[in-house]
């Protein structure tokens, strides 16, 4: 028989964590169902732009996406938005305590009735921020114009630094701060790398101060068609390319951040303790602020999976 | 095989005269009903977020402020100020045309509007000067084209977004070929000027080219405003676009006042249906490079091509041919639209600059709109001289075959497309 | 049908003029609140106009579908008209008669596509749990990221869009079989040229 076909749609390149990933996914899943599935990855947008990938997910016109958790809030799971929340991971062991952890899969649950069944998280990674001057305590971040995409956690969250928010596409980023049409942003050092971001930006502080990571997700009705051998594969081939994802995005960064160092072209600054004590005293209210829209509950599962005290 | 059914399909749907956009969407839901799994609604979502994009909004904004412009009084200043400066050497009016024309293409962003633009002004005055319609008529046509040459340029936003490629670096890009062809023109148009004894201005006073230049400024400062605002990092181009339109509709309503109030609905309603025309295309024009995607067509052209051993030469040989004939039948937006998508892919294979590869594009499209039957400049230029088309060709001649010199040149040197970027730290 | 011309036209006017003032709005803002100016900065600062860029493309797609409608009526979509020019003119009516058709068969389509979308996007769900039914093979549809509209409101523009633009062409099909003529928009008519007024060179030559 003909084998089922999945097209598994992202919006960033091949070469990328999450296009490896993505690779990776396909070479296992065909291996594991014994060719009968057959993954076509299509990388670069080629085949739905980030902004219609979710409703084609819906649609059934593609089966699996690898949105960024950014995209959740729009699709009406606002709940998503936590992960949004400055520092409310201290490290990677916090992250994975909730995202391989009951309240993940819990949040995952939330999308069903959208259509949408998610299967894992894949980590990108913690963000630094960065800008054309240094930025040590939390003054400096006051009228700055930066780059954040759409979210209203973030833009809480640069509002609560007195800078300015600025929503802006990826894509137009670089530019934009080259040209000085902004004056910082925050992100992943890979994605400040492989952006080549750093030349065209003075300073970085590795706040890690957020968290960006995508979930992949499925179409539901797809999925739960699929015979049961063929999806015990699929899951088995997400768990190890979920690990795979994981590990070369954590190696990316880290590599990245070397990288960056040795450019030469941005300074690199990790904060002093009481730095991070200062930023997240003056971020803690977003916290509150995102209560109503993200829900209490969530969070505070949140919390109580990692053993965060929002009062410290 | 699948991709001769599409692009048959398209020509017969084409050569009916139906719209292009309609062409291109007729050949996409056919071929999606008749030969694909895609959902169809996934068709009815694209023809929403095809144009979902910030940087395609700068269309709008570059032809409401182009209309301000050409209604409010600034080309004829800039046509004053040229006048002035080169109307007293060989050539004379004509090549005051070609360095007018050179000013308002760095304020407008499309080539009719500059030959309306300074056509409707300077030809007249040709003519009453003494000169041939015909080399009036060729100098203006051409020089017309510099409009999308020289930034900003709406068929420059429509490469960018066919092919991802940076609207700013393509702009930068533009300048040193535009000024180049600008040379080149002036060139042929002075040639012919002085073998013709055609007349010449009296040389104007430095008092009197200063006046001039006065009367002008408001209209040159658009060049800083859109330019300079760009690449200070005032605004991103579609921002620049906007601030241009809010500055034209200022100077062409307040400062010349050359236009009122009153006719400010119209310039909207006239810039609205010819945007929307335009964004219409592209909408269309988007769903069908999807479907190529779908098909895996671009790439799998790619790899054949490097598989028969094509190199860089003989592809970018091919290339012009394919865009020239095009350039006989269909309009700029349209070629650009439809060709970019499939052509960007075998050049990036090649290792050809997606910059450089964009500026190859734009030149002969510019070249696309003076050549018959289907040439935007020639129509506008016979709107105004009421030459029939055939005469139009002929009279453009002289003129077209220094554009094919010159798109020679920029196809086989790069580095006169790359280079400002480069310096410019774009690239 | 006059009202709807002119509800057209002002439409897609007025869209066109909108768009450009948020972003001029937006701009001014960003350089505004950049500025050290005290108390006045925060005032500025509390403004939020993120949503800006977002609201523009919108304005624009709005005015894409629409003008898009209002360009048949005035015959302002360009095509390759070459070849039927040639034809005799039996078989240029043929042709363009097929070719309109095509146009209303496309937009026609388009516009129940549309619905479709926009119906099982969030307008079924919305629609239903207003009325208190049930909802259940619907769901509540996504919203825009800055915004945080619906989208299937905003996508309306699509089925509507392309309904008027179906109309649109079958007015033109009906006044093309009763009397042969096509709006046609000139794309080389020079507006306000015989107005002109003769334009002061630095000295004419006699
Ligand atoms: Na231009
Ligand atoms: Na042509």
């Amino acid at each position: 028989a003909d084998p089922i076909v999945i097209k598994f749609s992202h919006v960033v390149a091949p070469d990328t964590p999450k296009g490896k990933a993505a690779d990776k996914f396909k070479a296992l899943a065909e291996e594991k169902t014994k060719g009968a599935v057959k993954v076509e990855v299509y990388p670069n947008s080629t085949l739905y732009k980030d902004k219609e990938e979710m409703e084609a997910l819906q649609m059934g016109a593609v089966q699996m996406l690898a949105p960024s958790l950014a995209k959740f809030g729009p699709l009406g799971v606002k709940e998503f938005e936590v992960f949004d929340l400055p520092y409310i991971f201290r490290g990677y062991d916090d992250l994975h305590k909730v995202t391989q952890g009951e309240v993940g899969a819990s949040l995952l649950a939330k999308l069903e009735p959208k259509g949408v069944k998610g299967l894992a998280y894949w980590d990108n990674g913690f963000k630094v921020m960065s800008a054309g001057k240094p930025l040590k305590a939390p003054e400096d971040y006051k009228g700055l114009k930066m780059r954040i995409q759409s979210s209203k956690v973030l833009e809480a969250q640069m509002r609560a630094l007195g800078a300015n928010p600025q929503v802006m596409p990826f894509s137009e980023t670089y530019q934009a701060l080259q040209t000085g049409v902004v004056d910082g942003t925050e992100n992943p050092p890979s994605n400040l790398f492989t952006q080549k971001m750093h030349e065209v930006q003075k300073n970085a502080t590795v706040t890690n101060h957020g968290y960006l990571g995508y979930a992949v997700i499925a179409n539901k009705d797809f999925w739960e068609k699929l015979p049961e051998d063929v999806r015990k594969g699929l899951d088995e081939a997400m768990k190890e390319s979920t690990d795979f994802a994981n590990q070369i995005a954590k190696e990316e960064n880290d590599k990245a951040l070397e990288a960056v160092k040795a450019s030469g072209k941005t300074e690199i600054y990790t904060p002093t303790e009481d730095e991070t004590k200062a930023m997240q005293k003056a971020l803690a209210p977003v916290h509150t602020e995102m209560a109503e829209r993200i829900g209490k509950d969530v969070i505070d599962s949140v919390y109580s999976a990692t053993g965060f005290d929002p009062s410290k | 095989m699948t991709a001769l059914i599409i692009f048959t399909l398209l020509m017969l749907l084409m050569l009916t005269g139906m719209p292009v956009s309609i062409a291109l969407g007729l050949t996409v839901m056919t071929f999606l009903f008749t030969m694909t799994n895609v959902p169809v609604e996934s068709v009815a979502l694209k023809l929403f977020t095809g144009i979902e994009k910030f940087e395609i909004m700068a269309i709008p904004f570059f032809i409401l402020a182009g209309n301000f412009l050409t209604h409010g009084g600034v080309a004829k200043r800039m046509v004053n100020f040229a006048t002035s400066m080169v109307g007293h050497w060989f050539g004379g009016l004509g090549l005051a045309g070609v360095v007018a024309c050179a000013l308002f293409a760095a304020v407008s962003g499309s080539s009719p509007a500059t030959v309306v633009a300074i056509g409707s002004i300077l030809l007249p005055a040709m003519v009453r000067a003494g000169f041939p319609k015909e080399f009036g008529a060729g100098v203006i046509a051409s020089s017309g084209g510099l409009g999308i040459l020289i930034p900003p340029s709406i068929v420059m936003v429509m490469y960018a977004v066919a092919t991802n490629s940076s609207i700013g670096a393509l702009f930068i890009a533009g300048v040193v070929p535009g000024l180049l062809l600008t040379v080149f023109l002036g060139g042929i148009t002075w040639y012919r000027a002085r073998k013709g004894n055609f007349p010449r201005q009296p040389k104007a006073s430095w008092t009197q080219r200063l006046k001039a230049f006065n009367d002008s400024v408001w209209g040159l400062l658009l060049i800083i405003v859109v330019m300079g605002g760009i690449y200070t990092g005032i605004f991103t181009p579609t921002e620049a676009a906007a601030m241009s339109a809010v500055y034209a509709f200022v100077i062409a309503v307040f400062v010349y006042k050359d236009l009122s109030l009153k006719d400010i609905p119209r310039v909207l309603l006239n810039s609205a249906s010819m945007s929307a025309m335009l964004l219409y295309i592209i909408t269309n024009a988007v769903l069908f490079s999807f479907l190529l995607t779908n098909e895996n067509i671009p790439q799998s052209l790619a790899s054949w091509m490097t598989e028969q051993g094509m190199g860089i030469i003989v592809f970018l040989i091919a290339v012009n041919i394919l865009l020239l004939m095009a350039g006989n039948f269909m309009e700029p937006s349209s070629i650009m639209l439809i060709f970019a998508p499939i052509l960007f892919p075998m050049a990036i294979a090649l290792g050809i600059h997606p910059v450089h590869f964009g500026i190859i594009m734009v030149v002969n499209m510019e070249i696309g709109m003076i050549t018959p039957p289907v040439g935007l400049n020639l129509y506008v230029a016979s709107g105004i001289t009421k030459m029939g088309l055939s005469a139009l060709t002929v009279a453009v001649l002289p003129w077209l075959f220094t554009m094919l010199a010159f798109l020679m040149l920029i196809t086989y040197v790069p580095e006169i497309s790359l280079w400002l970027p480069r310096v410019m730290g774009m690239l | 049908m006059k009202w709807l011309d002119h509800l057209e036209e002002v439409l897609i006017s007025a869209l066109l003029a909108a768009a450009t003032i948020v972003i001029f709005v937006a701009v001014v803002h960003r350089y505004a609140s950049g500025l050290p100016l005290g108390a006045f900065q925060d005032f500025l600062l509390s403004i939020h106009l993120s949503w800006a860029q977002e609201l523009c493309i919108i304005l624009f797609v709005w005015m894409a579908k629409f003008g898009a409608a209002y360009g048949v009526r005035q015959g302002i979509h360009v095509g390759v008209d070459v070849v039927v020019n040639s034809l005799s003119p039996d078989n240029r009516r043929i042709t363009t008669i097929i070719a309109l058709c095509a146009g209303a068969f496309f937009t026609a389509l388009v516009a129940v596509l549309g619905s479709n979308l926009v119906w099982h996007n969030g307008m079924a769900y919305a629609v239903l749990s207003t009325l208190g039914m049930e909802t259940a093979p619907y769901y509540e549809g996504p919203t825009t990221p800055d915004l945080e509209w619906r989208t299937w409101v905003v996508y309306l523009a699509v089925p509507l869009g392309s309904a008027l633009m179906c109309f649109r062409f079958l007015q033109v099909l009906v006044k093309y079989w009763q009397t042969g003529e096509l709006p046609h928009h000139d794309h080389g008519h020079v507006e306000g040229l015989h107005d002109a007024e003769p334009f002061p060179v630095v000295e004419q030559k006699p």
